[in-house]
């Protein structure tokens, strides 16, 4: 029998032959069989399991193997003991769990004396993992390349030593875990990922950048998509932090900017804010709002919302327009509960939305925009948005 | 009477002073101790209730013999205890109990015997702090086609006193009680109505335990006493309303100590896989379900599952497991489904979109009442008319995108009040009267809109208060 004198894991697995009654007191001599594999799983959005196999001597007739945890979070209800040699006759025969320790006590019945590797799973708190990503855009902002990262977070009070783990996706990763060690994990990496940036001109959503002006906030977003033909496309993208930079041109990068990316599954698209784009000003007025009877109280509105755009950069770019028509409503007529029944007018220069992105409440449009002249003056551009609202009383 | 002697000894029986009846008040006594021989202990889950019957072999001798039962430090009703004598109960009477008014713990039998000997005497009383419970361990194959479904059973000892030995049967079921036992125990003595009804409710569940323990235990615990190789098979036996598993042989339950067994064990048990919007039911999301069925032919079957958490696992083919979801299952009847919720998949996106809103069939109302106008109807509507009913119309999708390699099963259940009209091309039925539904297969890497329009009936135009479906 190997016994070790001093234990420095926080977990316990030891084995006694004990044909008495359980009792963790007592003059006893017990193995403390090393693990011999651990798989951390973090598959799961909201649990960690840890799966741990160690080889235990068994001696013929019934042993109780016990296991024991000191300031580790472990779910005790999850704890689960499956032997791996001879299943079939190493049964366990029943646990008792004694008071007020954090231990348990399999009784395990063993035909005959021999060793058996027995695996242990249990769900444990405080081993938890986050993800990352970092992106680094071309100099012409066509491409970037993504790094996704797993940011484990071993706050368990348990040190793992060599593990393998696995997010859920990708491929398994193998690393030795410390006691309350972060370590982040290279799990996936995606090249030549096309860029599309975008200005958004959304005044329900991203308001003015000067009110008295009536100049719009203008955010600018990177644009990916989360599909094969954009170079990804090979899982949902977990929740978490992007910083994106920028290859300077001069063989570094330059910081562009953080967001939270979301939860974005297959074939959806990931909209990473970078910051407000200073360089493209929009003014938004509402110049028209002509109030007809169809018949008794109900009305229909017909508004005209103009804009005026001026692209100060000196490359061309594509400004989308969104309006929400329930925000557009509460401009015109105050709070309404009911649903807002709309058609878009023939006297707007917005006439074709993209279906793709258009919603019942918010038609969205794509205008381009020229490069500022070379004596770097601005092309004002006007672009109206005719809108007839209708049956509201 | 040693004090010390009463602290450290709990539920005991002693037989104080022979043939002294009503010496309780002498300083110095003789006592003798006799120990349990049997005990044996009927667990409820549904109230925190336990009926524990033990046996102990007492001498008597002829005329009075007082007996002095006490429960330091434990949880048992002091309403509920209770002697009957096994052997020689023509020759043996009680003819009073005596609960001392300083010794709040502890009752005096004045027992009348005709007999110079031995008898064995059972005593029954409840104690609260004993209490079971079930969970349940499946793992799913790789395939999600079957799964292994394990049940369990744990005991937990908190009454203040060991039972070594014991015989156990849990009990599956409500049973009605008028007091909680902790309370009673608590408590102490309550008055003689309440007494005399709790003592209805003890003969009640005593009679029940017996019926129990006279068919299926006795052979399951001789069947078992030898079978020490295996884990115990525990004998499942449905009694009137209630269930009972059996425990055989002996175990020992120490106080402060749980003690988990297998209750049963399913293989390849079969289950569906069916993904459900229903927000009433599961949360604005759609949701996976694994979907089972406790009978036979999914190698279950055996007995009710009782109220508990199961923890569902997933072969990961990595020579290890997937952690699914911890979910508290209510209690499932023989034949009944068994639904196992995992929650949000992120393989499959499931978006709601309304396309489009607008309004009609406008009815108004002028000076005179119950006078309603339509303009569709070629009616004049003055400006000053009022509004008094129209239709509210809405187009709708549910748009589910199907990223797993096999085709899924989707269930929609939406929930509407007022008069509404649901019309669609999906063969919508009705769940209840304001709850249309309907069902669609997703191909494996697939994306399909399920439409359907929506009619809100509003003012006068409102007539009932339910859902028509129109295909």
């Amino acid at each position: 029998m190997n016994l070790r004198p001093s234990i420095s894991h926080a977990l316990i697995l030891g084995c006694a032959v004990i044909a008495a009654a359980p009792a963790l007191g007592g003059v006893k001599l017990i193995t403390l069989p090393a693990r011999e594999r651990v798989e951390i799983q973090l598959d799961n959005m909201n649990a960690t399991l840890v799966e741990e196999e160690r080889v235990v001597p068994l001696a013929e007739g019934a042993n109780e193997v016990v296991f024991k945890w000191a300031n580790t979070n472990i779910d005790k209800a999850s704890i689960q003991f499956r032997c791996l040699t001879n299943p079939g006759e190493i049964k366990v025969l029943s646990v008792s769990y004694p008071p007020g320790e954090n231990a348990l006590i399999w009784q395990v019945f063993a035909p005959r004396a021999g060793s058996a590797r027995v695996r242990i799973s249990y769900l444990i708190g405080g081993l938890d993992k986050t993800f990352a990503y970092r992106a680094i855009a071309t100099n012409d902002e066509k491409t970037l390349t993504l790094w996704q990262y797993l940011l484990l977070h071993n706050n368990s009070n348990e040190s793992f030593g060599e593990a393998g783990m696995w997010a859920g996706f990708g491929e398994r990763l193998q690393r030795p875990i410390g006691l309350n060690e972060t370590k982040r994990l290279l799990t996936a990496r995606f090249d030549n990922v096309p860029i599309t940036k975008t200005y958004t001109a959304d005044f329900a959503r991203h308001g003015y950048l000067d009110a008295g002006k009536q100049q719009l906030r203008i955010p600018m977003h990177y644009l990916i998509r989360n599909d094969a033909d954009n170079g990804m496309g090979r899982f949902p993208l977990m929740p978490g932090k992007a910083r994106i930079f920028q290859d300077d041109g001069q063989g570094t990068v330059a910081f562009l900017g953080e967001d939270w990316a979301p939860f974005t599954p297959l074939d959806d698209e990931v909209l990473l804010y970078l910051g407000v784009a200073r360089d493209i000003v929009v003014k938004r007025t509402i110049v028209e709002r002509k109030a007809r009877r169809r018949f008794g109280p109900i009305h229909e509105y017909d508004i005209v919302v103009k804009y005026e755009i001026e692209n100060f950069k000196d490359k061309p770019v594509v400004l989308d327009i969104a309006e929400s028509m329930i925000a557009l409503r509460q401009e015109i007529l105050g709070n309404k509960s009911r649903s807002v029944e709309w058609v878009l007018g023939d006297r707007g220069t917005l006439s074709e939305p993209d279906e793709a992105k258009s919603t019942a409440d918010r038609p969205v449009f794509h205008v381009k925009l020229p490069a500022r002249r070379d004596n770097q003056k601005a092309v004002k551009i006007e672009h109206t948005f005719n809108v007839v609202i209708r049956n509201e009383w | 009477m040693n004090a010390n002697l009463t602290r450290t000894v709990t539920a005991s029986v002693i037989a104080v002073g022979f043939g002294l009846s009503g010496a309780r008040a002498e300083n110095i006594d003789v006592s003798t101790l006799p120990s349990r021989d049997t005990v044996q202990l009927t667990i409820y889950n549904a109230e925190d209730l336990t009926l524990v019957r033990e046996t102990r072999h007492i001498t008597f001798r002829r005329g009075m013999n007082p007996l002095q039962f006490s429960w330091a430090n434990t949880l048992i009703d002091p309403t509920s205890v209770d002697i009957r004598f096994i052997s020689h109960a023509a020759e043996l009477d009680v003819l009073d109990t005596t609960y001392p008014h300083d010794k709040p713990q502890m009752l005096y039998w004045n027992v009348r015997s005709e007999i110079d000997g031995e008898a064995v005497v059972e005593i029954s009383y409840f104690t609260s702090g004993i209490t079971w419970s079930a969970d349940y361990t499946c793992v799913s194959d790789r395939a999600e086609t079957g799964m292994s479904f394990e049940g369990f059973v744990k005991i937990t000892n908190g009454s203040g006193e060991d039972y070594a030995g014991a015989r156990v049967r849990l009990v599956v079921g409500e049973i009605n009680l008028i007091d909680k036992v902790a309370d009673l125990a608590r408590r102490g003595l309550i008055s003689e109505a309440e007494y005399d009804g709790y003592r209805r409710d003890h003969k009640k569940a005593n009679a029940f335990a017996k019926e129990a323990a006279r068919t299926e235990y006795f052979r399951a615990a001789g069947r078992m006493m030898s079978d020490f190789n295996a884990p115990k098979s525990i004998v499942k036996q449905g009694l009137s309303e209630y269930f009972i598993f059996t425990i055989p042989g002996e175990e020992t339950v120490r106080n402060g100590w749980s003690k988990r067994m297998r209750l049963f064990a399913g293989k390849n048990v079969p289950f569906e896989i069916v993904y459900r919007y229903r927000p009433a039911e599961y949360g604005d999301q759609l949701v996976r379900l694994f979907i089972l069925r406790n009978d036979e032919k999914s190698t279950l079957g055996s007995s009710p599952l009782p109220d508990g958490v199961v923890r569902l696992f997933r072969d990961n083919g990595r020579d290890g497991l997937s952690f699914l979801t911890a979910y508290q299952t209510k209690y499932v009847p023989i034949g009944q489904e068994i639904e196992l919720n995992l929650g949000h998949d992120p393989e499959v996106v499931h978006e709601r979109v309304r396309l489009r809103a607008w309004r009609d069939n406008f009815w108004f109302q002028g000076r005179r009442p119950k006078l309603y106008f339509s303009p569709s109807k070629g009616h004049r509507i003055a400006p000053n008319y009022s509004i008094v009913g129209w239709d509210d119309h809405e187009q709708w999708v549910e748009r589910i995108r199907n990223y797993r390699g096999k085709p899924i099963q989707v269930e929609i259940r939406r929930e509407f009040n007022g008069h509404v009209i649901f019309a669609s091309n999906l063969d919508p039925t009705l769940y209840d009267y304001r709850s249309p539904e309907f069902t669609a297969t997703i191909a494996a890497a697939d994306e399909r809109d399920l439409a359907y329009d929506l009619s809100f009936k509003q003012g006068i135009n409102m007539t009932q208060n339910s859902v028509t479906l129109k295909r």
